[in-house]
């Protein structure tokens, strides 16, 4: 066993800010020509429609509004539980006039991980906007999967655990709505 | 077997996340703590862009938005740096976004209200991939200070977002470098969330005067520090043996 010791300290965070978008999904603002597309528009360019479930949600503050300012980053496996460098990004912001994200992509596999251990399918999700001095990480996992035995989920003893869960609405789309604070304050993780 | 884990994230130099002088973060910042837990797959690997999502012009602020090649307003500088990890160990191929006011405070935004004028050469948003030493480059425009309603108003300092993607998505960083002498720095509340003073200063570009004065316009540099993956070998063991 090898380990060395870092000698550096990583880079404080700082807000992403009320106009993240400029720099990260111009496209979105009508900023055109300038970048040909914004990053992380189509999580797996070679999947047709029907491969595809939707996710959909809003992000609420703590005084239950639903915001529109926030940008969310998705990270995932393909459907076999395989991460593949090239794939699986995607980054979007809610719609601002109903105020709802919605995420078309692959419905990720179970995995096999580093650690020898099952994990149940998931979508790593970070939202960053204005009046987060850092950047939140969190987990979608799906109703209906088999859940008890994944690594996260087993060690999550928080009546709140349902918040990593996406509710099933249909065969192919599911609800994640994400609370900031309040009672139904969504599990954030320390990644 | 091979382990791979991110290095524990050291919140006592990061921001604090709950902060009411940043008026926005009151009804924002979540009051629970976070979950710890061993990295996995999905923290350790992460997406990695190739050269052709990068344009010829995207590095370059001060052309890619110019209308006939007309410059923007404001004095040009250079910002330059390198993204390593907490070994040292430079990181090849990160993507850095960068996004910014014009040089009269102003972002090209509909949200922005502040009443400064746009500039039509200047939309304030670059990127590129750093070269094999980690070494990063952008060519763009001083942004100014702006006034923003805070507790009461009050001014941001002159200052730069930076988005960088590492090799791994727990090395995802969003951050804003300052620039060295600006005495708004020192009552800002977004950068005093940060109590560490020595991190606080690490996001402070430093006027590299050598280079400024060969190159006819001011050098910053500011150096990216991504967290650490450390590997941890084990024998292979078959169990029970």
């Amino acid at each position: 066993m090898t380990t060395s010791k870092e000698n550096l300290d990583e880079t404080p965070f700082q807000t992403a800010g009320p106009f993240l978008h400029i720099g990260c999904m111009p496209n979105a603002i009508k900023i055109k020509k300038l970048y040909k597309n914004d990053l992380g528009e189509i999580p797996f360019k070679s999947k047709n429609e029907s491969e595809l479930i939707t996710i959909e949600g809003s992000v609420f503050d703590g005084n239950g509004v639903a915001l529109d300012d926030v940008m969310l980053e998705t990270w995932q496996c393909d459907e076999k539980g395989e991460f593949k460098e090239e794939s699986g990004f995607a980054r979007f912001i809610p719609n601002n006039l109903t105020k709802k994200f919605i995420l078309k992509t692959v419905k990720p596999g179970s995995f096999k991980g580093f650690d020898g251990k099952i994990h149940s399918p998931y979508i790593s999700l970070s939202i960053s906007s204005r009046g987060l001095n850092m950047t939140l990480n969190t987990r979608i996992y799906f109703e209906g999967d088999e859940l008890k035995n994944d690594p996260l989920l087993s060690i999550i003893n928080n009546c709140n655990v349902n918040s990593l869960i996406a509710k099933k609405i249909s065969k192919h789309s599911y609800l994640f709505d994400i609370f900031l604070q309040g009672e139904e304050e969504t599990i954030f993780l320390d990644i | 077997m091979n382990v791979k884990s991110l290095i524990r994230r050291n919140y006592k130099k990061q921001p604090e996340v709950d902060f009411p002088d940043y008026k926005s973060s009151i009804f924002r910042a979540p009051k629970n703590k976070k979950i710890s837990f061993p990295s996995s797959d999905s923290e350790i690997l992460g997406p990695i862009f190739d050269e052709n999502v990068i344009g010829e012009l995207d590095n370059n602020l001060t052309l890619n938005f110019s209308k006939n090649k007309n410059s923007p307003l404001g004095h040009k500088i250079i910002v330059y740096g390198n993204v390593l990890d907490q070994f040292s160990k430079p990181i090849e191929g990160a993507l850095i976004e960068i996004w910014q006011a014009n040089s009269a405070g102003k972002y090209l935004h509909n949200n922005d209200k502040n009443t400064a004028p746009i500039d039509p050469n200047f939309a304030g948003c670059g990127r590129c991939l750093t070269t094999s030493s980690g070494y990063y480059e952008f060519l763009t425009i001083q942004p100014g200070p702006y006034p923003y309603p805070n507790r009461g108003i009050e001014w941001r300092p002159m200052h730069i977002h930076f988005s960088i993607f590492g090799k791994s998505f727990g090395q995802r960083l969003i951050t804003q470098m300052y620039f060295e002498g600006d005495p708004l720095i020192q009552d800002c509340p977004m950068v005093n969330s940060i109590a560490d003073e020595k991190a606080k200063k690490s996001l402070i570009g430093a006027l590299d005067t050598s280079r400024s004065n060969t190159q006819n316009l001011l050098a910053y540099k500011f150096n990216i520090v991504l967290r650490g993956i450390k590997q941890t070998y084990f024998e292979n063991r078959r169990e029970g043996l």
